[in-house]
């Protein structure tokens, strides 16, 4: 589904069953020969050190905004997802309030929908201005300055985090008043 | 434009137009938003040049473009515009992120300025989704910016002809299978000069409300690049 590589997490069952092979023998590697060789292996996810990229992600969102969409039509949204844990990644967003949202990133001269953004471990995933962003149409009734709007973001591995999302002036940055 | 004796300024002024050209034709290349963190690089080295947009060496003709405006009437770039400082940019009301952040960063600087300032620049916004941006669309779109904006719609070719020779690629637009619409469209800014009717600074996407804040006022001036 995802063209972008990163994680093995959301494959067909063969992956899958390939994940608990794999699994089993760096539980045995873990008993033989301790614990450097697990983040090779990528599963080692109780083993102190070495368990950064298996750890569950720790996932929060900032800073998030809806420009008031000129002219009640099509909608950004902007935020950042905090990650203090392993890596996730965003494969979906949806909101009550809209009939569509799909995540996209414009570059110099236009935009292109992408099916997922990773969201790094121990780092931060930024939709920003000019940048990955959300694009939302068909909304249930036109935004207004002030209405808090939800967004629904589905993670590979945290599941799904609902947010309130203010809806801000159009020329709005965070940061700034 | 001036001409200087010190040839490091030149070639530093020549490497910056260079590098603002490159940037302008070879749009699709830069796919990802670390173009914009190039273009800012671009603004900050500054020549010295009272603007804080980058500086073009080459510097366009307004484009022959005759359009429509937003009450439905004819407009003549060039007869409209003659003598008045304009900034143009081509983009399409149906995007979400980069034409609002743009035009709207345009508007916080423009009602910064003093009301006569105010009245001496041209705002233009030129569709490139004509098909679906009608005046009233427009109208209604530029309002939330500007409710003196300019915006022209029209004959796709004639806009795609006039971003050319401007050095702005300009692809037909593309309905999407979900019925959204992608417009391919470069996404600078161009700042003409009431002096000449020529286009003396580039805004690239991504340029900070507070450079458009900064050089309005000199565009409204008339100050030279």
């Amino acid at each position: 589904m995802s063209e972008r590589s990163g994680l093995t997490d959301r494959r067909g069952t063969a992956d899958r069953r390939f994940r608990r092979s794999a699994l089993a023998g760096a539980v045995l590697a873990a008993v033989l020969g301790g614990g450097a060789i697990l983040a090779a292996c990528g599963t080692g996810g109780q083993d102190g050190t070495a368990a950064a990229d298996t750890a569950p992600a720790k996932l929060s969102v900032a800073d998030s905004y809806i420009p008031l969409p000129p002219a009640g039509g099509m909608g950004a949204g902007y935020l950042t997802v905090r990650n203090d844990g392993g890596p996730d990644q965003l494969v979906k967003v949806s909101s009550p309030a809209a009939g569509s949202v799909t995540i996209h990133r414009s570059t110099a001269s236009t935009m292109e929908q992408v099916s997922s953004l990773d969201v790094p471990a121990h780092g931060a995933l930024q939709l920003a201005r000019g940048g990955t962003h959300l694009m939302i149409m068909d909304w249930q009734k036109a935004p207004a300055l002030g209405d808090e709007l939800e967004l629904d973001l589905t993670f590979a591995k945290s599941g799904t985090i609902s947010v309130k999302v203010p809806v801000k002036e159009l020329t709005y940055r965070p940061g700034q008043s | 434009m001036p001409r200087t004796t010190r040839t490091a300024r030149t070639t530093r002024l020549a490497g910056a137009a260079a590098l603002a050209l490159a940037a302008a034709l070879t749009l699709s290349a830069c796919g990802s938003s670390g173009g914009g963190s190039t273009a800012a690089k671009v603004t900050q080295q500054k020549d010295d040049s009272p603007y804080q947009g980058t500086k073009l060496a080459k510097n366009f003709e307004k484009p022959d473009l005759q359009l429509t405006d937003t009450s439905g009437q004819p407009y003549d770039l060039r007869q409209q515009t003659n003598g008045k400082a304009t900034l143009l940019f081509f983009g399409y009301t149906s995007c979400p992120d980069v034409c609002p952040t743009t035009m709207g960063d345009i508007g916080v600087a423009m009602k910064a300025l003093s009301p006569e300032d105010r009245k001496k620049i041209n705002v233009v916004f030129v569709s490139t989704d004509p098909q679906r941006d009608t005046p009233k669309v427009l109208r209604t779109w530029l309002d939330s910016m500007g409710t003196d904006f300019i915006g022209l719609t029209g004959d796709l070719s004639k806009v795609k002809t006039a971003a050319r020779s401007l050095g702005i690629m300009i692809e037909d637009p593309v309905v999407n299978a979900d019925g959204t619409v992608t417009s391919t469209h470069g996404a600078q800014v161009l700042a003409f000069l009431p002096s000449d009717d020529k286009a003396h600074v580039l805004y690239m996407s991504g340029t900070e409300e507070k450079t458009y804040e900064h050089d309005l006022p000199l565009l409204a001036k008339g100050v030279a690049a």
